[in-house]
């Protein structure tokens, strides 16, 4: 029964239907599956679909908000004060540097995130640099995803690495996506990926934590 | 042969003295006149200026009476925030609180900030210039519009939660498009640039493009050419593949392309539209002079035996670029 459940939550996130999503992941929790579980069978599933959907080529952000808004109400009806660490595949500290308010992309990405199982610290749009690292430092992160569409904040993102070290955070990866930011490598931004699409940046995560096992 | 003969004989499939050249530059031109960036951006005898000088340096084929993507949405209310040498930032949506567009009135461009000021450089440019140079205005286009009065998640969620009130938002924001523009072409524009990033298959599908922006592009590029628009350009930055098809339904006359669609493709879909682009807007921070230089090349010979073809970049010139880099564009086309 909790197997067609599932298949049914899948479906709704998928269609953008949160109220019957919402109907889906009570009946769920009412069969006392656990929220961990609903994530990675459920959840992570969507994600896994939306990736095959959405290739570079086909990518479009509406396709992706109208999942991203389930699955946003989903993650909240699962844990209404926020993933605990415990639960979590790990922390996630995302922004949009300071001098970029364009934050449609960070949002999105955030969501996906959660939707993944991971806690994620929001440091929000026209954020310093420095509070992304402070952040990082304090939540113990395992990376910093940085989202921007203007070419003014490169300088800025060149900097994180550089400030990780100085307080020997070297453990800490850091992601770079948005429209300016992905027209560079690496190498050039200084940075340890650089994801065309918010799956990409998942899949690098993925691949992570694979390591790390 | 001027820039605006060169640049027909592009538009006609004939061959020119040579390929036009016409390096996206906007902010650009503020930077290597030392003005700062936000002082250009209000002010259209120093934009104008800025653009004359940027022009007789580089000796390109069009200048640009542009600002940013926020003077529509300032004119309608939004509130801004000026950063020094930044391009604006939008602190409050206009329909911030509200998806009524009747809270909101069609702004008359020759009375409203900024707008008043993007028509006075125009009307200098024209005056200094004459039809030497292509003169491009700059309008956004309907569903950009909406994004900016808006926010773009909400104009988003909007189009699929309540289409009736999203359309009435867009039928406004066509007709911003069309009153602006039509006022750039009366101060001298030789056309306005519809602007339409929020538009990009990147943002929302084909489809929705296709029942929602073309036919509002289609009246707007329409309502131009009947006021005399030399042509009809649009701009669409990001993977537009599957849009293309669409351009010559709409009256598109020249077809900016960026970096992420194959210039031999962009040629197929478009075998009688002329095309801009698309060397990658970074690349004129990043590369070498010799490096563009051989992009350019690239696309030059890529369209030698078609004609039809402008050479630019794919999207704007970021300001902080090397104009090392441009002088190689430019440079080679001659």
């Amino acid at each position: 029964m909790n197997s067609t459940v599932m298949h049914l939550l899948i479906d709704a996130i998928l269609d953008g239907d949160v109220s019957r999503a919402i109907i889906e992941v009570k009946k769920l929790l009412n069969a006392e599956v656990k929220p961990e579980r609903i994530i990675k069978e459920g959840v992570a599933e969507v994600m896994v679909e939306l990736d095959k959907k959405c290739t570079v080529e086909y990518f479009n952000l509406l396709d992706i908000m109208l999942a991203g808004r389930v699955i946003m109400a989903v993650v909240t009806v699962l844990y209404p004060i926020g993933i605990p660490s415990s639960q979590a595949n790990g922390t996630i500290i995302i922004g949009t540097p300071e001098g970029d308010i364009h934050d449609l992309g960070k949002n999105i990405v955030k969501i996906m995130l959660m939707g993944k199982g991971y806690r994620v610290i929001d440091c929000g749009k026209n954020c310093p640099i420095e509070e992304l690292i402070n952040a990082a430092e304090k939540e113990t992160a395992n990376a910093i995803f940085i989202s921007g569409l203007i070419s003014t904040i490169i300088p800025k993102v060149r900097e994180v690495k550089s400030k990780l070290l100085q307080r020997n955070l070297k453990d800490i990866k850091i992601v770079a996506g948005g429209g300016a930011l992905k027209q560079l490598t690496a190498k050039r931004l200084n940075v340890d990926y650089v994801a065309e699409t918010v799956f990409d940046g998942l899949n690098f995560l993925k691949e992570l934590h694979e390591e790390e096992l | 042969m001027n820039s605006i003969e060169r640049i027909t004989k592009a538009l006609n499939f004939e061959i020119p003295d040579r390929i036009p050249v016409i390096p996206q530059i906007f902010g650009h031109a503020a930077v290597i006149s030392k003005v700062p960036l936000h002082e250009y951006l209000r002010d259209g005898e120093l934009l104008a200026r800025c653009q004359i000088k940027a022009f007789q340096r580089y000796k390109y084929d069009a200048v640009f009476g542009l600002m940013d993507v926020c003077v529509e949405t300032e004119a309608l209310g939004s509130v801004l925030e000026y950063k020094k040498d930044y391009y604006p930032l939008i602190k409050k949506y206009a329909l911030s609180g509200a998806t009524d567009p009747e809270l909101l009135s069609i702004p008359d461009p020759y009375q409203t900030k900024r707008m008043s000021e993007l028509l006075k450089a125009i009307e200098i440019l024209k005056a200094e210039l004459g039809d030497e140079i292509l003169i491009v205005g700059c309008v956004l286009g309907p569903m950009t519009l909406t994004v900016q009065l808006l926010g773009a998640e909400r104009a988003l969620y909007l189009a699929i939660d309540d289409i009736d009130k999203f359309t009435q938002i867009l039928d406004f924001a066509k007709t911003v498009s069309l009153k602006f523009g039509l006022a750039q072409i009366e101060m001298g524009a030789h056309l306005p640039l519809v602007f339409e990033p929020s538009g990009s298959p990147a943002v929302v599908p084909h489809q929705f493009f296709r029942e929602f922006i073309l036919p509002r592009l289609k009246e707007i590029f329409s309502e131009y050419k009947k006021a005399g628009a030399a042509a009809n350009w649009l701009h669409i930055a990001g993977h537009t593949g599957s849009i293309l098809s669409y351009y010559p339904e709409m009256g598109v006359d020249i077809a900016n392309f960026d970096y992420y669609v194959d210039p031999l493709k962009a040629q197929k879909m478009l075998p009688k539209t002329c095309l801009d682009g698309n060397i990658k807007s970074l690349c004129f921070i990043e590369a070498t002079p010799a490096e563009i230089a051989s992009k350019s090349k690239k696309l030059l010979d890529l369209f030698a035996n078609r004609g039809g073809y402008i050479l630019s970049s794919g999207c704007e010139i970021p300001p902080e670029s090397n104009p090392e880099n441009i002088v190689a564009m430019v440079g080679a086309t001659k």
